[in-house]
C-alpha cells in the first residue's frame, strides 16, 4: 500500500489519539478526510465548533455531512433544525450520495425541527421569553440525553438567538447552552450565519459573541476570481489540535458531499 | 496513407512518456490539428491505459467528434472546462462540466477523483488540451501554482501528464513552467513539416 494511502488509512480509523492535547481525549471524525488530517485527526471530541457562513455556503450540508459519517461509524447522531423545514432539509439531502434515509429510520441520524418542539411546549415560536428559552435548553439536552446521541447539530444558533428578545437574553442564553453543550458530553457543531463580509470586516456571528462559547470556529466563504465564486473553508480555531489555519478551496458535489483542497492564491 | 508528419509525433510521443511521466509539448497553432490526430492514435494503441482528457482549448463535443474514426473513445474519461462557460450546456456520462474555467482546484480534485476510482494496476494519463489555454481566463502566475499541484497529485498517484502548449499563447512566464515543472519537452517547429 503507498504510503499516502497508509496515512489516510490510520485518519480514518479513528483510533489516534490527540498528541496536541497529550491526553486520552480521542477525535470524533468529520468523515471529510482532508479535514481530519488536517486537524490531526478529526474534532476532538466533546469540543463545540461553530460554522461559520453566509447563505449558501455549505453550512447545513456540512453538518449533515458530518452526522450521516458519524452514524455510520455507529455514532448516534441528532439535527436540530430551526431555519428549515423538515421535509425541504430531507428533499435538499437526498440529492447527496452520503445521505442514506435508511439512517433516520433506524434512529442513527435524527432530525426535530425545533419549531414544532416550541409549539408542543406551548412556547411563543417568534418570539422566547427566558423561561421559554430555559425550557428549550432543558429539552435539548433531554432530546441529547435520551437517544444517547455522539454528535449534535443546532442549525441555527443565529435563528435562535433571533427569537430572543434583547442583548442580555441573547448573551445569556449562550453560555446556557455553552454550559449545557459541554456538560453532554457530545459534539457539537453550531450554524452561525453571517451577511458576506468584505475584506478587513470579518466577523464570526450576528451578536459577536457566540464564538466565545465555542472550542471551534470553522468558517465557509468565498473568494472571488474574476466573477467566479470559488468555495473556501479555514479552520480559525480548535481547541485541543495543533491544526492549519490556511484557507483551501472547498467543493461541493452530490457524489462526495463536501470536499476540500489546496486553494490557489496566486494573484497576477 | 499515414501522414508522415502525424507519425513522426506519434512516435515522440510516444517514446517520451515511456520514460517520463510529465510530458510537455509546445507547439506552433499550424500544427495543432495534426498533433492532435498523434495523440488520438497514440491512445488507440495503448488502450491499457486510463485516459483522463482535458478540453480546455475547446468543448467536449468537438474533442470527441475529432476522435471519430481514430479511436474508440468509450472508455475515456473528459472534463470539459469551457462549454459551461461559453453558455453550452449539455450533459454526458462520459464527460464532467466545470462551471468555469478559472475553477481549477475542483479541476484537480475532480482528475484525482476519476483516478482514485480506477484499478490500480492500470496506469492513468491526463492530456491538458491545452495548458496554455488556461491563461486566457486566469492570471499566468494562478496557472503556473495550479500546475504545479497538479503534477506534484499526479506524482503522488504515479500518474502521467501530456500537456499541450500552443506557441501563440505562450508567455515567458508560461515557458518558465512548462520547463521547470515537466520532465521532458517536445518542441514541435514548423520546420519539422
Amino acid at each position: 500500500m503507498p504510503e499516502y494511502e497508509k496515512e489516510i488509512v490510520k485518519v480514518s480509523e479513528g483510533k489516534r489519539k490527540n498528541s496536541f492535547m497529550n491526553n486520552d481525549t480521542p477525535f470524533c471524525i468529520t468523515g471529510i478526510e482532508p479535514l481530519d488530517q488536517k486537524l490531526g485527526g478529526g474534532i476532538p471530541q466533546g469540543n463545540s465548533v461553530l460554522v461559520v457562513g453566509s447563505s449558501g455556503s455549505g453550512k447545513t450540508t456540512f453538518c449533515m455531512q458530518y452526522l450521516t459519517n458519524g452514524a455510520k461509524q455507529g455514532e448516534r447522531g441528532v439535527f436540530f433544525t430551526i431555519t428549515e423545514p423538515l421535509f425541504k432539509l430531507t428533499k435538499n439531502m437526498e440529492n447527496f450520495k452520503f445521505y442514506d434515509k435508511k439512517l433516520i429510520e433506524d434512529g442513527m441520524v435524527n432530525i426535530i425541527d425545533l419549531r414544532i418542539i416550541s409549539d408542543r411546549l406551548g412556547l411563543n415560536v417568534e418570539k422566547y421569553s427566558v423561561e421559554d428559552a430555559s425550557a428549550l435548553l432543558e429539552v435539548l439536552k433531554d432530546i441529547a440525553d435520551e437517544l444517547q446521541v455522539k454528535r449534535l447539530v443546532i442549525d441555527s444558533i443565529t435563528a435562535l438567538c433571533y427569537r430572543l428578545e434583547s442583548d442580555e437574553m441573547i448573551r445569556d442564553f449562550i453560555f446556557k447552552l455553552g454550559s449545557s453543550l459541554a456538560s453532554m458530553g457530545c459534539t457539537t457543531l453550531l450554524t452561525s450565519e453571517i451577511p458576506p463580509v468584505m475584506v478587513g470586516d470579518l466577523k464570526y456571528s450576528k451578536y459577536g459573541i457566540e464564538e466565545f462559547i465555542a472550542d471551534g470556529i470553522i468558517y465557509l466563504s468565498d473568494i472571488d476570481r474574476k466573477g467566479d465564486l470559488i468555495r473556501t473553508m479555514q479552520v480559525v480555531k480548535m481547541r485541543g489540535t495543533s491544526h492549519s489555519r490556511s484557507k483551501v478551496a472547498m467543493n461541493i458535489s452530490s457524489d462526495r458531499g463536501i470536499e476540500i483542497i489546496t486553494l490557489l492564491k496566486s494573484r497576477g | 496513407m499515414e501522414n508522415t508528419l502525424i507519425q513522426g509525433l506519434k512516435e515522440r510521443i510516444a517514446n517520451a512518456v515511456m520514460v517520463n511521466p510529465s510530458v510537455g509539448i509546445i507547439l506552433p497553432g499550424n500544427n495543432y490539428k495534426d498533433l492532435t490526430q498523434a495523440i488520438f492514435q497514440h491512445m488507440n494503441e495503448t488502450q491499457n491505459k486510463t485516459y483522463i482528457y482535458v478540453a480546455i482549448a475547446k468543448p467536449f463535443h468537438i474533442v470527441k467528434k475529432e476522435m471519430d474514426g481514430i479511436v474508440d473513445s468509450s472508455a475515456f474519461f473528459f472534463i470539459d472546462c469551457v462549454s459551461r462557460a461559453a453558455g453550452i450546456h449539455m450533459t454526458d456520462p462520459q464527460c464532467f462540466f466545470l462551471d468555469s474555467p478559472s475553477h481549477l482546484e475542483q479541476l484537480i480534485l475532480e482528475i484525482v477523483n476519476i483516478i482514485k476510482d480506477q484499478d490500480k494496476k492500470s496506469d492513468s494519463v491526463v492530456i491538458l488540451d491545452a495548458i496554455s489555454s488556461l491563461v486566457l481566463y486566469n492570471d499566468e502566475l494562478l496557472v503556473t501554482e495550479f500546475f504545479t499541484h497538479l503534477i506534484n497529485n499526479m506524482n503522488l498517484y504515479h500518474a502521467h501528464t501530456i500537456s499541450l502548449c500552443l506557441e501563440e499563447e505562450m508567455t515567458d512566464q508560461m515557458n518558465k513552467m512548462l520547463y521547470l515543472i515537466n520532465d521532458k519537452i517536445i518542441k514541435v517547429k514548423e520546420s519539422f513539416i
